[in-house]
């Protein structure tokens, strides 16, 4: 992006839904690396991927053997696979460009989350089945790998489904969150017993412990993008945020190091000594009003910003923190539950999706800007005492102000080199990363009138849209001879929009009905959005009507 | 040959010299363009067609037929399959360049739509147009994602910069304004006080700069952010019409611009004055296009020529 005229990250956060999408009944959500692709999982065991800039969809991953809701989404790095998993126990690996399963996995129990691992393999993913352990699975071999979810379990590794309770005799298990960090050579894990602990995965071990005052049960855990930060939500409706001590790379070899230089020789303490130097509580985030619990916290992409859906029923709300702790905003929606949340990596932009299957997107109210209208506008933020020049009204016939001659011609102009984006600047990847799928224009209709002489549409169903259209046309003889433009008359718009009936039937246009109609959402701002836009038309107004051209033709 | 400027290119100047003439709109042709990957070359006519060409071999390859207009500009995707055409008759098409078939027609726009470009990721479209809007387009579904009030006399140019981020239109109104493509939000204006019409406004190839023609013999390279013009160009002749100019970064760095004067322009894009007049049309040069890998540049000649020329270095 250029930055000189826009912030890339901007710093700010969302106050109104701007927009909403709906296909089917999307039950989770995830951004692509860049933030340009929206995969979200369905109800009906398909996979929708939207372009976010067109809002659009841009491809749909069915699967026959699966028709089972989704429960959780993950990019791949690159961008290039999906990770889904879903409630028949499956996990499924897609690649997105061919829209291809490249493979499956069932497992013991429904995954409730997934997480692929962030290296470039693709092989590695980290699932959190709903009521046993955390595990490691290989997608390619389908074996998985327990990891322990207790200081008791170090080393023990015991499979997981007959177990229901710790050894020591805890009462039986709830589900346990886990992530990767930032390179994927440790996961953290939280228990239920209120406890952080960071395993190495591939040796199974727990390495350190973190444990949480008040030791009530870890229900997400996740971390920032630049793997700085770890925030954890409890069952005591806190979100926590720790700072991440361990450098990003070569955490094992830290960890290592804190271990034999600790002192400790009880296991447990010698863990948890470690643990102190692993992670530093930073900051709690309460509603000390409401007590409401928490679901689904996430970061900003920055990081500057915490962000976290209420978990009542019937409501949908979502506060917004600065990572100082403060309560910057709280938008709230219609009155239905939220179930998934995500910010966008780089734009100030929330998207939500609640209990309806519908995804909202959440962004800055537009205000205008009044300095771009004319180079020297500038904006003021308060009034400003101008004192004049003593000569500033003289008229002064020959000292013709000197026009500055802006062209330097010696210095030499680039215009070739790009910086780097320093927000991107983390990819280590040799694989070209996906940022986009082909945008393939769905062909027309065949249209009635002699306009397109020569040239037809690709439509395979044209013929069977043919004969629908062409009753019309005999009852509303005059609007189909309306061969001019296609401008205007209410006529020339009606003919266009009986035109979508038959092609409804083509296949593409499923896509295009389910693409969004801009309701006027009640949410706060929303109507002042509309008035502060003098110099944008309403193109708000223009979708409502789900499939209609019409409003086009102003 | 002219002097450049303080920097100069590393590589010495070669000489363009007129490789062959290709016959066969019937009007004025409007614009040209090489396909992205550089195998194909599209122009544009009055006379309501686009042709597509090879540009190995320079023989036509198909006609594009289906406007009702004529044709005043066009686009390639980023993957060279998919031209868009913007004409008089209102609408931008979407045509297939293998199978030479339209794919999808664009309306919306109330006045001849003058100007088209795909994003990088073409995804979207962007047009300007004599009703003094410009509209972005998604590419797929056809459906006009933005509509906005942009000048307030005809647009006659638009482009994104390289991510897609960032939209230019030029206008005869003299302002050159800078758009957020996402939003359609208006980031900046370059205009200067009782300025020439603006008749052409590209990015540079990192974004971070602005080409503007002006109708008063003047191709001026902004930087947009800090609102400078940092070079002038000058030597062609530019008071009627929106000609299209390039740059050519394949050897060495340059501009490429056509003129009134029936020549084509090249400069040092450090210099001031022209390197070489490339003389051979009859009539005003509209638009030139460089080959993206080549030392090719192609031309095309309004009414009273009706050609696009091939220019090669020599070897």
């Amino acid at each position: 992006m250029n930055a000189p005229i826009i912030d890339p990250l901007q710093g700010d956060f969302p106050e109104v839904i701007e927009e909403y999408l709906e296909h089917g009944v999307m039950k989770c959500i995830a951004f692509n690396r860049r933030g340009t692709l929206l995969a979200a999982g369905c109800a009906d065991g398909s996979c929708i991927i939207w372009d976010f800039e067109t809002r659009g969809i841009a491809k749909e991953l069915h699967d026959k053997d699966c028709v089972a809701a989704i429960t959780s989404v993950c990019w791949s790095k690159d961008g290039h696979c999906i990770l889904v998993s879903a409630a028949d126990k499956s996990l499924t690996l897609w690649d997105v460009v061919s829209g291809e399963k490249i493979t499956r996995t069932t497992l013991q129990q429904t995954p409730l989350q997934a997480r692929l691992h962030p290296g470039s393999a693709k092989s590695l993913c980290l699932a959190c089945p709903l009521s046993s352990a955390p595990m490691i699975v290989d997608l390619n071999t389908g074996s998985t790998t327990v990891l322990p979810v207790s200081v008791s379990d170090t080393g023990a590794g015991l499979p997981p489904p007959s177990r229901n309770k710790f050894s020591d005799g805890s009462p039986p298990f709830t589900p346990t969150a886990a992530c990767f960090n930032k390179y994927g050579d440790l996961v953290y894990v939280g228990n239920s017993k209120g406890e952080i602990l960071i395993v190495d995965h591939k040796n199974k071990q727990v390495r350190a412990v973190v444990p949480i005052s008040g030791g009530s049960v870890i229900k997400n855990i996740v971390f920032s993008r630049n793997g700085q930060y770890l925030l954890t939500n409890s069952n005591d409706r806190t979100i926590r945020i720790y700072e991440n001590l361990l450098p990003l790379k070569d955490g094992l070899k830290v960890l290592d190091e804190l271990s034999t230089s600790c002192d400790e020789v009880d296991e447990a303490e010698k863990l948890k000594a470690v643990g102190s130097k692993c992670l530093a509580l930073f900051r709690e985030f309460q509603d000390s009003i409401t007590k409401i619990h928490w679901k689904v916290p996430c970061f900003s992409g920055d990081g500057e910003w915490v962000v976290g859906g209420s978990a009542s029923k019937g409501e949908h709300k979502i506060y917004i923190w600065d990572r100082a702790g403060h309560l910057v905003k709280i938008l709230e929606g219609p009155k239905e539950a939220l179930i998934d949340l995500a910010w966008h990596p780089v734009h100030p932009i929330v998207v939500s999706v609640s209990l309806t299957g519908l995804v909202y997107i959440w962004a800055k109210d537009y205000t205008e800007n009044w300095s771009a209208f004319a180079p020297d506008f500038k904006e003021l933020e308060e009034n400003e005492e101008y004192i004049e020049r003593e000569d500033e009204f003289d008229l002064m016939p020959e000292t013709e102000k000197v026009k500055d001659t802006d062209v330097n011609e010696d210095d030499e102009v680039d215009i070739m080199t790009v910086e780097n984006e320093s927000v991107f600047s983390d990819s280590d990847m040799s694989q070209e990363e996906l940022c986009f799928l082909p945008a393939v224009p769905c062909p027309d209709v065949p249209e009635q009138q002699d306009k397109c002489v020569g040239s037809t549409s690709k439509l395979t169903d044209s013929n069977h849209s043919g004969s629908p259209l062409s009753e019309e046309a005999g009852q509303n003889g005059q609007a189909m001879n309306h061969a001019s433009s296609p401008v205007e008359e209410d006529t020339g718009g009606t003919r266009l929009k009986r035109k979508r009936k038959p092609s409804e039937k083509g296949m593409e246009l499923q896509a295009e009905k389910v693409r969004k109609p801009l309701k006027t959402m009640k949410s706060s701002g929303k109507i002042s959005k509309i008035k502060n836009k003098p110099v944008l038309e309403q193109d708000t107004d223009s979708y409502v009507f789900a499939d209609d051209v019409t409003d086009e033709y102003h | 040959m002219a002097s450049g400027g303080g920097g100069s290119n590393p590589l010495p100047y070669r000489p363009y010299r007129l490789l062959r003439t290709l016959a066969a709109h019937d009007r004025a042709v409007s614009c040209v363009k090489f396909s992205s990957d550089g195998t194909l070359l599209a122009s544009a006519s009055l006379d309501k067609t686009l042709i597509v060409w090879s540009s190995q071999t320079l023989t036509l390859k198909s006609r594009l037929v289906g406007h009702s207009g004529g044709i005043s500009d066009l686009a390639w995707s980023s993957d060279s399959h998919y031209i868009c055409s913007a004409s008089d008759d209102l609408t931008l098409r979407i045509w297939d360049a293998q199978s030479a078939e339209c794919v999808k027609t664009l309306r919306g726009h109330t006045d001849l739509v003058f100007c088209v470009n795909f994003n990088p990721q073409s995804n979207l479209i962007v047009s300007g147009s004599f009703d003094e809007t410009v509209k972005i387009w998604d590419a797929k579904t056809g459906r006009p994602l933005h509509t906005i009030a942009a000048h307030s006399m005809p647009v006659t140019s638009v482009h994104f910069n390289r991510d897609g981020s960032l939209i230019v239109s030029g206008s005869h109104d003299g302002s050159c304004k800078i758009w957020a493509s996402d939003t359609g939000a208006l980031l900046k204006t370059l205009i200067e006080v009782n300025g020439p019409a603006i008749s052409f406004a590209k990015f540079s190839p990192n974004g971070k700069y602005i080409l503007v023609a002006t109708l008063d013999d003047t191709l001026k390279l902004w930087n947009y952010s800090t609102g400078k013009s940092l070079k002038i160009y000058t030597g062609h002749v530019n008071k009627v019409y929106c000609i299209a100019s390039a740059f050519s970064v394949t050897y060495g760095k340059y501009i490429v611009s056509g003129s009134e004067d029936n020549c084509v322009y090249v400069w040092d894009l450090q210099g001031k004055n022209p390197l070489q007049k490339l003389e051979g049309h009859t009539d005003t040069v509209i638009s030139v296009s460089c080959h993206p890998n080549e030392n090719k540049i192609a031309s095309a000649g309004l009414d009273g020529d009706r050609t696009v020329r091939i220019w090669v270095q020599d070897t």
